[in-house]
């Protein structure tokens, strides 16, 4: 009784679960400018996902494998569909996702593939990871929606994502774990696999027998695909920054439902990959003051992050494109030939940092 | 009419036999600012409370403009043109301002709106911004110190004595009172001002006398001193360095986040604030005085109660917490140690084992039934050679300390609760250099042990000089960050004034 009594007291004054806040960008995640100084390798219609077999980088653009040589981008073969994940195999092979299905290739021009993985068991599989034992391991979004109805999962509070590893062997399938707040990317880290689990901002770690254990808590960003460091540690992406706006759009079902009903999804109050395109674009007022003038300003609906993570997934440092800038949807963050290549899905760019500068007055 | 106002010669006086001050000479000219310095306990304040008729001269002599005087009350120093501005202002809350300044004057029939004409043209002829029917209750420090000059300036002060007088007054208004206390010099007014902050006595004083442990050491030329010689002199030692000479070359790595501030609101002075604080590592907080620094800190350990309306979220080791006292949030981790040790650090006159005992009793959720003599008094002993409080033993009362070693009392009443997080708001507020010392070294401790740290400081270099990370507040929010290793002085001041 008490328990419902406070409850309804939090919803009526704005407390407890009611509260509406996001966390800062701040210490490790301090801003910068950064992605902004990132030199633009490669402008694609539809660029996805990235893989490296440390001789070749590989680009997914729609249905488009591209492989990059020095500054141009040579095209291997095209698809039947779009592209939604890629992954190098430590036999030579590529692995490649279309959503409700993966096959595996024994090179990246091999015509036929060697094995499919889907038949209804795979919906929206974002990413993929080779492990060392040779299995692949993919993280299928949703089990409700499509790979590129990210959106709209979010706006459901979907939380179908699993995380499955795939046996090329025998073509089994099998779920680690369920019911993720939207899994967008897995690494293995020792005997465990890091996951980022979007909607809930968060890092797991999931153990071989499928115990989970929060690793990074209170993202104030929707972390995205991972990728190992060479010096240890990790890289990971974020899509874009949460903002109070689209937290608060998410505590209320009513008005989402109408609003999914009733306005195109391209206005819909949710984050984006890239934003500044159109004057309906929602907008959350806010003002700042500066030099003594009371200034307004509206938090990103999209935005750029690539955080450097330790061993045991503690940030860094990190990389950004801020509201001013245009490499925002970052999806995907590699280290090939010294460089650090990244995917910025809003202005659909092919983007690269060299490493050895990379951090060069960011860490703490 | 001799050159000097005011003169001691062989000044001593005793508390229970022990000299405060012994054989002191001091001597102050017409319309000079002269600055009195020295550590916490070396008898700046028993001297000038001997010239404001506070306490009286055990031997020695006092003269104003040649003629011997002893006065008994301040109101007879007060005659004698002597007025003193205490650090702790001694005007009463809920009076207006022009009250105030007409106390202790007041005919047998008083018109307010006469009161408030008299005051209202008397403060504009001293250009004071300040409101005469406001209740000083009501205004900020700095307005309140304004009231304070006035009426010893009403009272046709010969002598205005300044006791650290710029300890809760921002930058911009610390330059708004030395230009006052300039204007003052200008109408052959002669200050004496103490102050722990060296540059200021550099910078505005035309003579500097240095006491150390109740005895004169020398008195010269502005000019003639430096930080470094001022420093010596004091404490006998060169300390100029390892104050906040040296500049940080190397921070400590964040570990993992322990406290997180998410769109905390409270207004007025608390908006939309957000912040982190991560472990191992000392999170500086700068802000001019109203910046809702310390408000967002008080939040977080239960120290102010927000309101039911007010939003926002405290996310302790990624755990949302509301605090509505400080003993849940003591038994969570959270410590905080006070800017007003005076008000709210101590007990005064408890010991201080009983002082520090008391904190170990927070500790625990439903207290404790019985007692311990022997804990209590092993638990202060433990903690005063830890801390190394100077005083001759634990059962010493806690306001017979100088201002360094009660702090340092507040302090360790805070570590005996062994938090994971603690915050220092100004931790070194009114506190000698040579405790300074000790209380950086024991906060750097604290963060190398893997503690998360948080110093809220008005003292630009003391923020420098600790910090790790620094936050800037404006406004009621944090408006910027930096490391210390790209932090300059110029750089935090422009964020927390623009």
């Amino acid at each position: 009784m008490i328990t419902a009594v406070r409850k309804f007291a939090n919803l009526v004054l704005g407390r407890g679960e009611a509260t509406i806040t996001v966390p800062s960008l701040d210490g490790a995640l301090k801003p910068n400018q950064r992605l902004e100084s990132a030199q633009t390798v490669l402008e694609c219609p539809a660029p996805e996902d990235l893989a490296s077999d440390g001789d070749a980088l590989y680009i997914a653009d729609g249905a488009r494998l591209l492989r990059l040589e020095g500054a141009a981008a040579i095209e291997v073969r095209t698809f039947d569909r779009p592209i939604s994940a890629l992954a190098a195999l430590a036999n030579g092979g590529l692995a490649a996702a279309f959503g409700n299905e993966v096959r595996l290739y024994s090179s990246a021009i091999a015509q036929n593939a060697d094995a499919v993985f889907g038949g209804g068991s795979l919906n929206a599989v974002n990413s993929l990871t080779s492990m060392p034992d040779g299995a692949l391991i993919a993280t299928d979004g949703s089990s409700t929606r499509s790979v590129d109805d990210w959106a709209r999962d979010l706006m459901e509070l979907g939380c179908t994502g699993r995380v499955l590893r795939l046996e090329p062997g025998t073509g089994a399938i099998r779920q680690l774990v369920g019911g993720l707040g939207y899994a967008f990317g897995a690494s293995p880290s020792g005997n465990n696999i890091l996951v980022s689990e979007s909607w809930r901002h968060r890092l797991v770690s999931i153990a071989p027998n499928g115990a989970t254990r929060v690793v990074l808590h209170n993202l104030p960003v929707y972390p995205s695909r991972l990728s190992p460091a060479a010096e240890g540690g990790f890289w990971l992406t974020a899509f874009t920054a949460r903002t109070q706006l689209v937290e608060f759009v998410l505590r209320e079902p009513a008005y989402r439902r109408r609003m999914i009903d009733e306005i195109d999804p391209e206005y819909w109050v949710a984050p984006r990959l890239s934003s500044g395109h159109s004057f309906k674009e929602p907008l959350q007022g806010a003002h700042i003051k500066t030099m003594g003038v009371m200034k307004p300003w509206a938090p990103p609906r999209s935005y750029g992050l690539v955080i450097r993570l330790d061993p045991d997934g503690s940030p860094l440092y990190s990389l950004h494109s801020r509201v001013d800038g245009v490499n925002h949807g970052i999806v995907s963050a590699i280290e090939h030939g010294g460089h650090l290549v990244m995917i910025a899905k809003g202005p659909r760019r092919v983007l690269k940092l060299p490493l050895a500068r990379i951090a060069e007055g960011l860490e703490a | 009419m001799t050159d000097i106002v005011l003169s001691l010669a062989k000044a001593t006086k005793l508390y229970a036999g022990v000299p405060a001050i012994e054989g002191v000479d001091f001597d102050l000219r017409r319309g000079e600012i002269h600055a009195l310095v020295g550590e916490n306990g070396a008898g700046k304040s028993t001297l000038t409370k001997i010239m404001a008729g506070v306490v009286t001269l055990t031997s020695g002599t006092m003269s104003v403009e040649g003629v011997d005087v002893a006065p008994q009350t301040p109101l007879e120093a007060r005659h004698l043109g002597i007025a003193m501005v205490f650090q702790e202002n001694s005007l009463v809350p809920t009076m207006t301002v022009a009250q105030n300044l007409f106390l202790g004057q007041e005919k047998f029939y008083n018109r307010l709106r006469g009161i408030y004409i008299a005051a209202q043209q008397f403060l504009q002829s001293l250009n004071f911004d300040v409101t005469p029917t406001a209740t000083v209750g009501a205004l900020g420090a700095a307005k309140k110190q304004m009231v304070e000059i006035a009426r010893a300036v009403l009272n046709k002060a010969k002598v205005i004595i300044f006791d650290e007088p710029t300890a809760s007054l921002t930058p911009e208004e610390k330059k708004y009172f030395f230009d006052l206390v300039r204007d003052l010099k200008k109408r052959g007014v002669s200050i004496i001002f103490i102050s722990h902050a060296l540059e200021e006595a550099l910078l505005l004083a035309d003579r500097i006398t240095v006491l150390r442990d109740g005895k004169h050491v020398v008195t010269a030329d502005a000019s003639k001193f430096d930080r470094a010689r001022i420093v010596q002199a004091m404490v006998g030692r060169d300390l100029s360095n390892t104050l906040y000479g040296v500049r940080k070359t190397d921070v400590r790595a964040p570990g993992r986040r322990v406290l997180a501030v998410q769109n905390l609101k409270m207004a007025p002075m608390v908006r939309n604030n957000s912040l982190s604080v991560f472990a191992g590592q000392i999170t500086g907080v700068f802000g001019l005085v109203g910046a809702g620094r310390t408000e967002t800190f008080k939040i977080v350990a239960g120290v102010m109660k927000r309101d039911f309306f007010h939003g926002g979220e405290v996310l302790l080791n990624e755990k949302p917490v509301r605090y509505r006292v400080p003993a849940p949030a003591v038994q969570a981790g959270i410590v905080y140690v006070t800017e007003d040790r005076k008000v709210e650090g101590f007990f005064e006159t408890s010991s201080i084992a009983r002082n520090i005992y008391l904190g170990l009793l927070a500790k625990f959720p439903k207290g404790r039934m019985l007692l311990s003599k022997r804990e209590t008094s092993a638990t202060g002993s433990t903690w005063i050679e830890r801390l190394k409080v100077r005083a001759i033993g634990n059962e010493v009362k806690v306001v017979e300390l100088s201002g360094g070693n009660q702090q340092k009392v507040v302090i360790a009443k805070s570590l005996i609760q062994e938090p994971e997080l603690i915050i220092f708001d100004e931790p070194t507020r009114g506190v000698d250099v040579g405790a300074i010392v000790e209380i950086h070294e024991l906060i750097n401790r604290l963060a190398d042990e893997g503690k998360a740290v948080v110093v809220i400081s008005s003292y630009l270099p003391e923020i420098m000089a600790l910090s790790d990370r620094i936050l800037v507040s404006r406004q009621g929010k944090v408006v910027e960050e930096f490391s210390a290793l790209e932090a300059t002085e110029e750089k935090i001041m422009y964020a927390a004034i623009h």
